[in-house]
Formats: C-alpha cells, structure tokens, sequence
C-alpha cells in the first residue's frame, strides 16, 4: 500500500474557497438594500396614546413629531407649525409620500390640528395620527 | 524577441475576487448601518371636508364635543369616555351618518384619540374631526 508523505503537499497552494460566503454576503445585501427606507426620525421620545382599532401604517413615511411641550419637531430640529408645512411641500414635490404625525398624548389638540392643516395644505393625502405599539 | 503563444490551455484561469468581496462588504456595512425598522402603528384622521359639506341637519349628525377639561360632550349631556361607543352606536340611523368630534383647542390629544378610538368602535364610518377656541 502507497503511503503519501506529508512533505509530498508541501507545493500544493492552499486556497479557500469563497464562493459559498460571496453568495451569503450577497443575500444579506440584498435583504438590506430592499428593506432599507430612508426615514427622517423625530429623535424625541414621543408618550403615544393607546387606540383599539389602529393599525400598521405605511413604513416609508414622512414623519412630524409633537412633543408634550406642544413642540413640533421634524428630522430632530424644531420647527415650530408654521414651518413644518415648507418642509412637507419640498419633500412630497419629490415623492408622494404618506404623513405620521406623531403627537404626545399631553400635547395641545389645538396644535395637532395646526400641525394637521399645515400638512393638508402642503399637499399631503394621507395623514395618520401614530399611536402606541402594542 | 521571445513570442508568447495566445494559447495557453494548460494555465488555470482565475478571477481575483478580492477586490470585489471588499466592494460588497463596504456596501454591506453601509446599508446596515442606515437601515432603519420604522414600525409606526396608528389612526388615519381627516376633517370634514368643505367642499363636499351639505347644508347641515343637526338631527342626522352625531356631534361629540370635547370641553377645555377633557370632558366628553353629546348634546348637553356629559359622557364618560368608556360610554362614548354605546351612544354613538345607538345614534347612528345608518351607516352613513356623520360623527364629527369638535375638540377645545386646550383639550388633550389622547381625550381626541379616545374618543376617535370610542366613536370607530361604536361604528362611525364617516367621522371627522374639527376644532374650536
């Protein structure tokens, strides 16, 4: 019986072969370049009230927070009522997109209501009202 | 000057992948960086539309007003929040009927969602919201 050497594979080059992790990374970039939604967070902690009857909305989506200080906040800055309707306009000129406004359950109904006709006057055709996850 | 033959058949030929793996891991790292799970769960909500208003008759309207003190109003009569989808349902003469919620600008926005939440259940179809001062 032939016994190879170990010295024998010393001239053999060693190589991995890649392709199954090319074809793993390629899925993973896939899964991330079709969920990914280029979405503008409020960054405030918004205390959302509870509903029975919501349901899921639209994931990419232009979002308008209200703050319990009665603050309207879009893409982290404050932009007060009468600015969130030029920020609207500009975005939906490039999409038409659907509008969350998201309004602390402490927070003013008058200014959700100035916060909603600013919106629909930019054009908006679908507002919602965001409510708790449960 | 030595000639090369085109022809090599014994040479393997391969690709260096390298270059691409670094290419697809930078584009990889970026998406996962800005993906974002937006997971928004909500209400939409709309005001009674003018263009599309008929001269009103109060009687086939159900009018829930909401007081300055988050009090829940049907005609003069004051409703907890819990009774608010038995009387809508009882008010309604069909499914067509109008609900429109007239909230105090000073009133709370989650006394608004409740009631929104409340008069849905009770079966409003065509509901609106409008807002006083």
């Amino acid at each position: 019986m032939p016994r190879r050497t170990l010295s024998d594979e010393k001239d053999v080059a060693t190589e991995i072969n890649l392709s199954p992790m090319i074809d793993c990374i390629f899925i993973l970039l896939i899964f991330f370049i079709v969920t990914t939604v280029f979405v503008e967070e409020p960054g405030i902690d918004v205390f959302k009230p509870d509903a029975s009857i919501d349901t899921d909305l639209e994931k990419n989506s232009i979002i308008v927070a209200i703050s319990a200080e009665n603050k309207v906040v879009y893409g982290g800055k404050e932009v007060g009522v009468s600015g969130i309707g030029a920020r609207v306009r500009a975005l939906l000129n490039k999409d038409d997109l659907p509008v969350i406004i998201q309004a602390d359950a402490r927070a003013e109904h008058g200014v959700f209501s100035d916060v909603w006709s600013e919106v629909k006057n930019a054009g908006a055709k679908k507002i919602s009202l965001s409510t708790r996850n449960d | 000057m030595a000639r090369r033959r085109l022809i090599s058949e014994e040479e393997e030929t391969e690709i260096n992948l390298s270059s691409m793996i670094d290419c697809i891991f930078i584009l990889l790292i970026f998406f996962i960086v800005t993906t974002v799970f937006v997971e928004e769960q909500g209400i939409q909500v709309q005001k009674p539309d003018a263009a599309a208003a008929t001269p009103t008759e109060e009687e086939l309207n159900i009018v829930l007003e909401i007081t300055q003190q988050d009090k829940v109003m049907i005609g003069s009569k004051e409703v907890s929040l819990a009774d608010v989808a038995a009387e809508v349902k009882s008010g309604l003469v069909d499914v067509d009927t109008p609900v429109v919620i007239r909230a105090h600008e000073k009133s709370k926005h989650s006394t608004f969602v409740g009631v929104w939440d409340a008069a849905k259940r009770g079966g409003a179809s065509v509901l609106s919201f409008s807002t006083v001062n």
